[in-house]
């Protein structure tokens, strides 16, 4: 935080204007957070209430209840949804990793023919509005019979932009006497790569992984389109479908909106540094 | 961690700028060692562009053209007769023309209506009116939590929350939130403004912007906090020093210094919502009466309810000529701000 227009000698911390712009301050900020929770809290305690039809929910549920989630978890796949959900993200995360941080260096450190182009190219794809790319995609996997599976869910998302350009620019900041160094001691491009730099990079690696990892977790237009069948679908998907299922029967749809909502919260509350770095970062992504 | 703060302001356009530098800095020739390394490193990227954004862009270009089912196979192309010329434009004409459908909804009941003009219609009016209140919006809020204020990691939580959703989540949470028997009606009923939100024509659109401005206020609130650290403290000493009031000192101050930010957060909030699709699917499914229907949401039920592929891809190849002209202007006027300075 910047020391703010609040930190000077003689700042007044009294009198009538001082808590009159204090009482706005917080009495504004309040307000709006209560607002912004208020859809969440609102899943919440539906979910947690028994038979929840309107009138009946209240703000803190007088009988709170998992009557909700379990009759959710007993008639529908929720733990395979899980499942997918993870694996999704889980190998999305892991490929962007491994390709970005070899394709980032190599455009940071190697002297390559062509390496500017290359860079620019990957960075002008970034434009391109997904839905113009999804179409030939979804034909290209129908093609191959990737529709409903785990590679057809997982390959089109494993080297994205944003990453490459990420972690070059980290690389391009570590200073190249170290990898000079590390070859007059005999290592060859890889084990530079591997053994000094990429170590150095770990904070934009962990920036980059939780924001791909959360990006893939909320990602809905994707799946929603190449996983057709029940047992292929991640958590978005399975609630929107939950939700044609059991139009009225809100508790139970709000059971499954919080069992996607609340990984989320617990992953952003314990990573908040690092997520909202990679959130800033998705500024990129246009 | 320096590297990190400086990519947080970062843009397209400073990648390009960084490439111009490191081509300045660059020293050494390639050598055969090197170009193997540097192309076996990229290799796999460069294979996954190809096959999964780079093929698909050219194909997609083919397809628009084309009648193209998934089911019925490979097309032909689709011709119009313009002026007595035959050209294989037959998907983009048939976009603009009349589009047969029934509706109970009076507004739309109309021999020439259009459903591309419409879904644009929806579009425009949302990005018209969702991306200046949640920049506005994103400003105050970040403005407040720059302040001495205590709790601040509470109030970025709340305020940051509903960005992590899946579009998927925020449209169910919401339909219920305003449906009739909904949170937001037991406050309005004592005031006599109860009413189904989500399932009239006239308010649907209304609440998908309502929305959207909660999941985007802040994402614009990160941009903003990371632009106010940016601002020298001695900007604020001068102007408390010529008297400035804590107003004047926002509007003089703080305000114009956030130019940069200014910028990139409203192209990337226009680029955004011309492609809001999640929340719109998720919401309301497109109705009711088609009133949440967006560009997106055409394209994708063209594409996967109809399984007109070539006549989705020509759609989404227009949607993609708005985007280009927005980025490329965006480009422009940051090449313009390079020569300034």
């Amino acid at each position: 935080m910047s020391k703010s227009s609040y930190d000077y000698p003689g700042y007044e911390r009294s009198g009538s204007r001082y808590w009159a712009k204090t009482t706005i301050l917080y009495g504004g900020i309040t307000f709006g957070a209560l607002l912004w929770s208020l859809p969440l809290w609102w899943m919440l305690s539906t979910a947690l209430s028994g038979n929840p039809t309107g009138a009946s929910v209240s703000f803190i549920p007088a009988e709170p209840t998992l009557a909700n989630f379990e009759e959710l978890f007993a008639t529908e796949p929720v733990g395979r949804w899980f499942f997918n959900s993870i694996v999704f993200a889980g190998s999305v995360t892991a490929f962007n990793l491994v390709f970005d941080s070899l394709a980032g260096y190599a455009l940071a450190k190697i002297e390559f023919v062509g390496r500017e182009k290359l860079f620019l190219l990957f960075v002008a794809t970034i434009m391109v509005p997904a839905m113009v790319t999804l179409i030939p995609v979804y034909v290209l996997l129908a093609e191959l019979g990737w529709v409903n599976t785990y590679q057809g869910l997982i390959a089109p998302l494993i080297a994205q932009p944003i990453g490459i350009f990420l972690l070059r620019q980290h690389f391009m900041n570590l200073p190249s006497s170290l990898g000079d160094a590390a070859k007059i001691d005999g290592c060859n491009e890889f084990q530079t790569f591997y053994k000094v730099y990429l170590p150095l990079a770990k904070p934009a690696l962990a920036t980059l992984g939780i924001y791909t990892f959360v990006t893939t977790w909320k990602n809905f237009e994707w799946p929603l389109i190449i996983a057709s069948d029940e047992s292929m679908y991640t958590l978005p998907v399975a609630l929107f479908a939950v939700r044609n299922q059991y139009f009225t029967e809100w508790g139970l749809v709000m059971a499954a909106a919080a069992v996607i909502v609340l990984p989320v919260i617990a992953v952003f509350l314990s990573a908040q540094k690092y997520f909202i770095r990679g959130m800033t970062l998705s500024g990129m992504k246009g | 961690m320096s590297t990190l703060d400086d990519s947080i302001s970062s843009s397209i356009g400073r990648a390009a700028s960084a490439v111009r530098n490191a081509v300045g800095r660059v020293t050494d020739r390639p050598t055969e060692e090197n170009n193997f390394a540097g192309l076996l490193f990229v290799l796999p990227n460069v294979i996954v562009f190809t096959l999964f954004l780079l093929g698909p862009i050219v194909y997609a270009l083919v397809l628009s053209f084309q009648e193209w089912n998934l089911f019925l196979g490979t097309g032909e192309l689709t011709w119009v007769t313009l002026f007595g010329v035959r050209l294989p434009l037959g998907n983009y004409a048939d976009i603009l023309q009349p589009w047969p459908w029934e509706n109970n909804w009076g507004a739309l009941r109309s021999p020439s209506f259009n459903l591309w003009w419409f879904a644009v219609r929806n579009t425009a009016l949302y990005t018209i009116v969702v991306v200046p209140t949640q920049i506005v919006g994103g400003f105050l809020v970040a403005l407040a939590l720059d302040s001495r204020i205590r709790g601040k990691k509470v109030f970025r939580t709340a305020f940051f929350v509903p960005v992590m959703l899946s579009a998927a989540a925020s449209g169910v949470i919401w339909r219920w939130v305003l449906s009739k028997n909904g949170v937001v009606n037991e406050f309005l009923r004592p005031l006599g403004l109860a009413h189904d939100w989500a399932n009239s024509p006239e308010t649907a659109l209304g609440a998908l912007m309502l929305i959207g401005l909660w999941g985007g206020i802040g994402f614009n609130m990160i941009l903003y906090l990371a632009g106010l650290q940016n601002i020298p403290d001695e900007l604020y000493e001068a102007a408390r020093i010529d008297g400035a009031s804590g107003l004047q000192r926002i509007r003089h101050v703080t305000w114009p210094n956030l130019r940069n930010t200014h910028f990139f957060v409203t192209v990337l909030a226009i680029i955004g919502t011309f492609q809001v699709f999640g929340i719109a699917l998720a919401f309301a499914e497109g109705g009711p009466a088609r009133a949440t229907t967006t560009v997106v949401v055409l394209i994708y039920e063209t594409a996967f309810d109809q399984s007109s592929f070539g006549r989705a891809t020509a759609m989404a190849f227009l949607l993609f000529a708005v985007v280009f002209v927005f980025s490329y202007y965006r480009y422009r006027i940051e090449q313009q701000d390079e020569v300034a300075y």
